[in-house]
């Protein structure tokens, strides 16, 4: 007898994932979504307004996410090269300057070096032209594609006006802002996406809960919570989650918390409907029996035998709550400014009907998202379907 | 006196309803028995007759709605189950009183491992760790007979046969030493030869357990034959008669008893025809009144019509419910 390979997942689990694998579109649009995402949180490295790092009198200033060390470097640097200069200055007695002063001049060069950098410590190609001119050895590190989503273009475009189309700088064009937008297509990817899962996430949570308990329990308990789900779902969700915006500016855990008091119904619908059936099976008795409490029935016994409605609706609610945050974002309901969002720059598109990458980009990410993360709700759909498909022969 | 001592489980006028579309299903009507130490004790009916929902009334998971135990009183080493809190009634399940059930395809959990599923009653009642529970559920598997244990232990139940789900589900209920183990049965589900290994398995621990009961709920006379000290035959949700395993199958008193001893195929006696109970189990929303039997006993008299039969101990320890040992049913 040769010894079963012991594995923390269940073998009809293991086999389940390979039927999954087996399925290359939705394998690969999961490969894809994974990736893309799992890239989207090292985005400041790639797509970032702000220098990596600039290397600066022998210091390094790490401004990838923030460059508040490197200004306060500066500012404390000028102010005392300032103070330097001044100094010496007085000290060589208030009427005849020799300005020929070696010292003095030293002085002053830095003081105005510092001074220079001061105004422009932010503008990472004003300080590589200033780091080149001094040949003292700094140097500035970009990012591979060198604009923020938030930052604003305008000093660059010149005369031209924004919203300014595709070309070699700027991929997607910028907006009417003057910010380029795929930095904001990319760092809006990483919002919709996180806020999506953490929507399911939470939505899921309430809905498996409530479900459970109310298939658990049956009798009144059910009754009730129907009813209850009934009223609630009844109410208009998208206006209420209007009336709510326009009445406090909702932040990114404020519409999470709003949407998924409307998200849950479905979730525990389907719950609710599989504890009914699940409740009756023997195993729930064995371990009532076995004087297990209600709480570890519901948790550890029959969930784990009721996850089959969400493993398949997991994908299409993500892809909803992408949908819906892009609609709110476009009615402006939703994200504040200047938060990178697809929606805000769908509603950008609308005024801007002749700058055709304004509508196209997002829709396009949209589209090229959506549909991918259908193809993986597709795949687990079919690795869990029992039924083989055969015909005779 | 001393006979009370002894009582493990008494079960008095124990009632449990369902409600059937408005209507009231008796499907245990008024039950009295008592279960002493060290005793297998059996319980045998037809399919609907009472069986399991009485063992299940012991336990209280009569799903409510529909069913109800709307009377009696169930005592355990002196203490009214009935009355118990849920939070008590948990602490007695699995630990003073557990039970086997029926289908040990689908009693065991299919995505815990057997080992899982043996160490839930230790870590929940004896507040073991997970290391030691680990180590008394491989011990109690070795215990019911499964060989290599510390492999076995984390296998999936579909990875058991049949009869080594049912072992494993009495390890389950062995777990925590209980003071009565109740077989719903056992080995209804399994073949000939599992069947024995599970009924010899069973007798071997009630052996070695003096302190401690069996009830072993069957529909087959045999596995009584085989294993019980004292049988309890109910019929529509009524004892019929109660004597010890002997005497009951020496001298059956109640006609249905009767009938039942008469339906089993001999292998000695040559008969062209096997003997059978004419009719059907009635419905169970309309027993017949009178004696239940009454449709179909063929030592039918008027007065079964009419009158419920009382339960007389007609012997020392054999009792019955019939007209035929009743002064009146006598008379006339």
């Amino acid at each position: 007898m040769n010894k079963v390979r012991k594995s923390f997942l269940s073998p009809l689990f293991i086999k389940r994932i390979k039927k999954f694998k087996s399925f290359k579109r939705g394998y690969y649009s999961l490969l894809i979504i994974g990736i893309a995402y799992l890239l989207s949180f090292f985005a400041e490295f790639i797509i970032n307004g702000n220098a990596l790092l600039v290397n600066f009198d022998g210091k390094k200033f790490i401004t990838l996410y923030s460059d508040v060390s490197f200004k306060k470097y500066i500012f404390s640097k000028a102010i005392k090269t300032k103070e330097d200069y001044y100094e010496y200055r007085s000290s060589l007695g208030s009427d005849t300057v020799n300005l020929s002063d070696e010292k003095l001049i030293y002085l002053k060069s830095e003081y105005e070096l510092y001074d220079r950098i001061k105004k422009d410590f932010d503008n990472h190609s004003v300080l590589r032209n200033i780091f080149d001119e001094q040949k003292r050895g700094d140097w500035v590190l970009l990012a591979p594609y060198p604009y923020g989503p938030n930052e604003n273009l305008l000093d660059e475009l010149g005369d031209r006006n924004p919203p300014t189309g595709p070309d070699g700088k700027n991929f997607l064009g910028t907006d009417d802002r003057g910010r380029d937008v795929f930095a904001r297509l990319v760092y809006g990817f990483r919002i919709y996406m996180t806020f999506s899962l953490l929507l399911t996430l939470a939505s899921y949570a309430i809905g498996i809960l409530f479900g459970a308990i109310l298939g658990y329990y049956g009798g009144k308990v059910d009754f009730l919570g129907l009813r209850f789900i009934e009223i609630w779902a009844s109410i208009p969700f998208l206006f209420t989650v209007m009336v709510i915006s326009s009445i406090m500016i909702p932040n990114f855990t404020i519409l999470i918390v709003i949407l998924s008091l409307f998200y849950w119904i479905a979730m525990a619908r389907y719950i609710r409907a599989e504890f009914l059936r699940e409740k009756s099976n023997d195993y729930v008795q064995a371990a009532m029996a076995v004087g297990v409490s209600d709480r570890r029935i519901i948790l550890f016994h029959i969930l784990p035998n009721s996850l089959t409605p969400v493993i398949s609706f997991l994908p299409f609610t993500i892809i909803s709550g992408i949908a819906v945050l892009a609609s709110l974002d476009f009615l402006g309901f939703g994200l504040p400014e200047p938060t990178p969002s697809w929606g805000q720059l769908l509603s950008q598109g609308i005024s801007n009907l002749s700058s055709w990458w304004l509508t196209f980009s997002p829709m396009a990410a949209m589209f090229v998202t959506l549909i991918l993360i259908a193809f993986i709700g597709e795949a687990v759909r079919e690795a869990l379907d029992p039924k083989v498909y055969s015909r005779m022969k | 006196m001393g006979k009370k001592q002894k009582e493990l489980l008494k079960v008095e006028n124990l009632k449990t309803h369902f409600m059937i579309e408005e209507q009231k299903a008796k499907a245990v009507d008024g039950l009295d028995f008592s279960v002493l130490k060290g005793e297998f004790f059996g319980i045998v009916g037809e399919s609907g007759c009472g069986k399991s929902v009485t063992a299940l009334s012991v336990l209280r998971l009569i799903p409510d709605p529909p069913g109800k135990i709307s009377n009696g009183k169930v005592f355990f080493r002196d203490r009214n189950l009935l009355e118990l809190d849920w939070e008590e009634m948990r602490k007695i399940r699995g630990n003073e009183i557990s039970m086997i059930f029926q289908e040990p395809m689908t009693s065991l959990n299919p995505v815990f491992t057997i080992g899982v599923q043996i160490m839930e009653p230790l870590m929940i009642h004896r507040n073991m760790g997970k290391k030691e529970a680990r180590e008394t559920a491989i011990k109690m598997l070795q215990r019911v007979g499964i060989s290599s244990p510390e492999r076995r232990v984390d296998d999936y139940p579909h990875q058991f046969s049949g009869g080594m789900r049912q072992r494993a589900m009495i390890a389950i209920a062995l777990s925590c030493d209980p003071g009565l183990l109740i077989a719903d049965e056992p080995t209804t589900a399994l073949d000939v030869t599992i069947q024995a290994q599970i009924l010899e398995l069973m007798t071997e621990i009630k052996n070695k357990r003096k302190e401690s009961a069996i009830i072993l709920i069957t529909h087959d006379l045999a596995v009584i034959a085989e294993t019980c000290d004292r049988v309890m035959v109910m019929y529509c949700g009524k004892i019929q008669e109660v004597a010890s395993t002997i005497n009951l199958f020496e001298n059956p008193l109640h006609p249905y008893t009767k009938g039942l001893m008469e339906s089993i195929p001999s292998l000695t006696k040559k008969k062209k025809r096997l003997i059978t109970i004419p009719g059907n189990v009635p419905g169970i929303l309309n027993f017949p009144p009178g004696c239940p039997f009454h449709p179909r006993c063929s030592y039918r008299m008027p007065v079964c019509e009419k009158v419920v039969p009382e339960l007389l101990e007609v012997e020392k320890d054999h009792l019955v419910r019939c007209h035929l040992y009743n002064g009146e049913g006598k008379n006339q």
